[in-house]
């Protein structure tokens, strides 16, 4: 008892009532205060006459200022009401994260977007290239497919020229101007139809601006048929002018185009029936 | 009426506003001699009660010693906040040197406390005391500077002070 007499002959008790205390010190009262009823009251007192002492020095503040004062908390109060105060940071905290879940959705959609745009382009160029390419390799394929049809066209009428019993098989052998000269060529009077074996032609190839002319002798009279180039590499049958009837095949050297009348000093190959 | 404070009544704010503002403001003005400034702090301190009345709890002592102790603080805040001081510092440009002393709110000057019929009732160095430290925010170790007078001394004349103003109001 004597202790608590002490404690509060200290002063601390004013102090803490004025708030003039470490938070030590203001825990070690309120711990006083809650053992000892004395305390508890000695600082009622404390309290109350100070408080009588502050009504005593009271200044009444101006008279719109209560107004003022209610109106700036009643704000707050209005804030209270509309939202009760726990659901509010909850619901609060909700909508952030919605939105914030909104902005990374939009925010990763639109980049995979972007990158599929981007995957799809580079596809799409890969894939148009590979369609170009292909569209080259068919149409170069089908040249060569033609190609090959035009040949075996061509190898069937040679074949069937062969065969056609009506075609006559002449060699034109060379004259005494080039002896290794050789012609060959078929004639069938019943089809009127003269062709030179193009593969079988040995002549000295012709400069651009002469030709080969082939002339059929009949009745002693030569008749122009046609003329054509010597050269190596030439395959296939050369239709040549149709005529029914001949005693001779003869080739001449003649002016780009062909002449009326055969050079005669000119002529490489002669052959009769 | 703690209890209808707690659950935010209207009712309560007001009464609590017309019991005690001025008492309050009492305490306020004497630390901040701005009226206006002063006025400014009385309703910071209410809307400081509305909000932070969770904090407060009748164990803890009388609800008048809590809301008082907010406002001191508040008013001893303003008068050491930046504002405040650059506030003065103008003033100190614009006006007289007289007036700066009346600005001046560190500085204790016994006619602006509120003396009234005590007069009789507390030895001027028991009202010195008391006034420094409740009106005026000084700690007890301040005001033993102020006063010059020894620590010891301080809490003596403090507590001698109270329970003559204890005799007094009984």
């Amino acid at each position: 008892m004597e202790d608590i007499r002490a404690y509060i002959e200290t002063g601390i008790l004013e102090l803490y009532v004025l708030g003039d205390v470490t938070p030590d010190e203001k825990l070690q009262v309120e711990e006083m205060a809650k053992k000892h009823p004395t305390v508890k009251a000695e600082l009622d007192e404390i309290e109350r006459s100070l408080e009588l002492y502050a009504q005593e020095n009271a200044v009444e503040p101006s008279e719109n200022l209560r107004s003022r004062v209610m109106g700036s908390i009643l704000t707050n109060l209005g804030d209270d009401n509309n939202f009760p105060e726990k659901p509010q940071p909850v619901n609060h905290k909700l909508v952030e994260l919605t939105a914030r879940k909104e902005n990374n959705f939009y925010k990763y959609a639109f980049a995979a977007s972007l990158a599929l745009l981007i995957a799809s382009t580079i596809a799409l160029v890969s894939v148009y290239s590979r369609l170009q390419q292909s569209t080259n390799q068919l149409e170069a394929i089908q040249l060569q497919n033609q190609h090959f049809s035009n040949r075996v066209n061509l190898m069937d009428r040679e074949l069937g020229i062969f065969r056609d019993p009506s075609f006559k098989l002449l060699k034109l052998q060379g004259t005494a101007k080039t002896p290794a000269s050789v012609v060959m060529l078929a004639f069938s009077p019943s089809k009127k139809k003269v062709m030179i074996d193009m593969g079988n032609v040995k002549l000295p190839e012709n400069d651009k601006d002469h030709q080969y002319q082939l002339w059929a002798l009949v009745g002693g009279k030569p008749v122009d048929l046609g003329v054509f180039d010597a050269k190596n590499d030439s395959t296939g049958m050369k239709e040549m002018k149709s005529i029914a009837l001949a005693d001779a095949f003869a080739v001449t050297l003649e002016p780009k185009g062909g002449s009326v009348h055969p050079t005669m000093d000119q002529m490489m190959v002669l052959g009769k029936f | 009426m703690v209890f209808s404070l707690r659950n935010h009544e209207k009712i309560a704010i007001e009464a609590l506003y017309d019991m005690y503002s001025a008492a309050l403001f009492g305490v306020i003005s004497r630390i901040v001699v701005d009226t206006a400034i002063a006025e400014d702090v009385l309703q910071e301190t209410f809307v400081k009660i509305w909000h932070s009345f969770s904090s407060y709890s009748t164990e803890k002592g009388r609800l008048f010693t809590w809301m008082v102790n907010i406002a001191r603080n508040l008013a001893i805040d303003k008068i050491r906040s930046k504002d405040f001081k650059n506030q003065n510092k103008n003033q100190e440009l614009e006006n007289t040197v007289n007036s700066i002393d009346e600005q001046r709110s560190t500085v204790y000057k016994p006619e602006l406390m509120g003396v009234k019929d005590l007069v009789d009732t507390l030895k001027p160095e028991q009202k010195s005391i008391i006034d420094l430290v409740y009106f005026k925010g000084y700690t007890h170790v301040e005001a033993a500077d102020e006063l010059g007078v020894p620590l010891g001394t301080i809490k003596t004349r403090l507590r001698m002070g109270i329970q003559q103003l204890r005799k007094h109001f009984n």
